[in-house]
């Protein structure tokens, strides 16, 4: 089960979704990421942002540091996307059209309305958010007829599912052994 | 809308009696009474009364609908009052045929069980199938037969606009005020800003800890509610965003506030699961914000753990009442009051400031 994979979400030009292997070594940068902040006691999400075979933004769970609760991996990430926009002086835009998320857990709904107001077209996932996932296990925001809060994006998900949900029962056992678990998404 | 009548409303800005805030209540809350078909029958003999109801509950209990009151006295041509029962739902008699000029109630009531004296004819009728949560919905129920209603008085208020008296009101507005100002600041930058403004203020205090507003010209996610939210982080001690171009943008600097977050609470330690190892920084707060949160906006609140949401005037695509009601949704681990329409047209005003150049 850690392998399948579903799509759902818009409809992109052929071509722009990435290929198996894309896939492959993206997301094992992404799990290894997740090792490393498991290893460091911190939440055990890896997230990055890929831009024409390079990574433009890379990010970690920051809400302890900066005291504000939205500071998700993905919200740090996609800062770094658009500081890169601004360093290369290219147009945002343009870049995040053509940007794929790759992340252990599926992003919660406040990560997965950012995605689409930034018109990130593609995020690829490990496991579900059973308590705050917003493609599709709480509420699916990546797909809703939403016109005002940017694009729809499209979901590649469960890949390596299993694996992430072990690293974060992993973590709950350290922190919190009452909290609830996610779930290794496949429905 | 008439340049009139507007400069009229504006002038009406310091008068509390111009607006009213009300509560954007759950789907279950504010939905339309669903009815489902029944049948009745009418009580020709009072005295059977105990009698039938004992003997019809036995036969057909109505599982689920313990909100249904099983005898009615209603009201007949010649205004005096009849006792009917309910009988059955149409849904526990599917071999009868309920549509026939008249019903055969024996097929619906075997003898041994029920005894039929003091029973009339049988009709259709359409009962409610979920307890009536607010008075409006409990008045529109009753119509069709009567429930059983847990009122709460707190709601029933809130619907009639009457939660908050004289004093509390023009408090709410000053609050709102801020967040205009700010709104109209943005406007004012230029380069992209939408005219939106927030202010989140601690209602036990009554101070008002940080006022922000739109600042997507720098940063596409930096909407007025996600600048609100770092501002009080940043009131804190923490923060992650630049406010060096944006000086409408402000925190108040609390002396208070390792009292108002526990050392423990922020602490790396007690980080407890995934997206949620954070200090709940907005707890007990009240947030005032000039339009309805956007999803990303109200996700994030319910992230900060918010007390309140008052906001002016709906959104397109809002998350708090229009597309989506995140403060009710039943997954999500926090939950809050939200209301809307405090200086609802002041705010709705705002949108006449907006860059005409769509960034
Ligand atoms: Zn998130
Ligand atoms: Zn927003």
């Amino acid at each position: 089960m850690g392998t399948e994979t579903e799509m759902n979400g818009a409809d992109l030009k052929p071509g722009f979704c990435p290929t198996d292997g894309e896939i492959e070594k993206w997301m094992a940068s992404a799990f290894d990421m997740a090792k490393d902040a498991l290893e460091n006691r911190e939440v055990p999400v890896g997230c990055l942002m890929v831009y024409n075979n390079q990574v433009v933004g890379k990010g970690r769970n920051e809400v302890n540091e900066t005291k504000n609760a939205t500071r998700h991996a993905e919200m740090v990430a996609l800062d770094q996307v658009l500081e890169w926009c601004r360093h290369d002086d290219v147009d945002p835009q343009s870049v995040c059209m053509r940007t794929v998320l790759y992340v252990t857990v599926e992003p919660c709904i406040m990560c997965a309305a950012a995605l689409r107001l930034l018109h990130i077209p593609v995020v690829v996932y490990g496991c579900g958010n059973e308590r705050f996932g917003g493609c599709g296990s709480v509420l699916d925001v990546s797909a809703a007829q939403l016109p005002h809060t940017g694009t729809a994006f499209k979901c590649v998900a469960g890949y390596r599912a299993q694996e992430a949900v072990e690293m974060l029962k992993a973590f709950y056992k350290q922190e919190n052994p009452n909290a609830p678990k996610p779930k290794a998404r496949k429905d | 809308m008439e340049p009139q009548s507007k400069r009229r409303k504006e002038a009406e800005s310091d008068n509390a009696d111009s607006w009213v805030a009300l509560p954007v209540l759950s789907d279950q809350q504010s939905q339309d009474t669903e009815l489902i078909p029944a049948v009745a029958a009418p009580i020709t003999d009072k005295k059977e009364t105990s009698r039938l109801i004992k003997e019809l509950r036995s036969l057909y209990p109505l599982t689920g609908l313990t909100h249904i009151k099983r005898v009615r006295s209603h009201k007949l041509a010649d205004g005096l009052y009849s006792p009917q029962v309910l009988v059955c739902l149409v849904s526990d008699a599917p071999d009868v045929d309920l549509h026939s000029e008249s019903l055969a109630i024996e097929s619906l009531l075997p003898p041994d069980i029920v005894g039929l004296e003091g029973l009339g004819l049988p009709f259709l009728v359409k009962i409610p199938a979920f307890p009536p949560l607010t008075r409006p919905q409990f008045q529109l129920a009753s119509k069709h037969w009567p429930t059983t209603f847990h009122e709460d008085k707190q709601v029933t208020v809130a619907l009639r606009g009457e939660l908050f008296g004289g004093p509390q009101k023009a408090r709410m507005q000053g609050y709102m005020e801020a967040a205009l100002a700010a709104a109209r600041a943005a406007a004012g930058l230029g380069s992209g800003q939408e005219p939106v403004g927030a202010a989140m203020v601690d209602p036990k205090e009554e101070r008002i800890l940080a006022v922000g507003h739109d600042c997507r010209g720098g940063n596409p996610l930096h909407h007025a509610v996600m600048v609100c939210i770092d501002l009080v982080a940043r009131g804190q001690g923490g923060g992650a965003y630049s406010f060096e171009k944006y000086p409408a943008c402000t925190a108040a600097m609390s002396p208070t506030s390792s009292h108002s977050i526990p050392a423990a609470e922020t602490s790396k330690t007690t980080a407890r699961v995934v997206e949620e190892g954070q200090p709940y920084i907005c707890t007990g707060y009240d947030l005032y914000v000039t339009r309805e949160p956007c999803v990303m906006c109200a996700m994030a609140l319910v992230h900060s753990r918010i007390g309140r949401v008052f906001y002016g005037t709906a959104s397109a695509d809002g998350a708090l009442g229009t597309k989506y009601k995140i403060h009710a949704q039943k997954d999500l681990n926090h939950r809050f009051d939200v209301f809307e329409g405090v200086l609802s047209q002041q705010c709705k005003d705002l949108y006449g400031l907006k860059d005409p150049i769509k960034h």
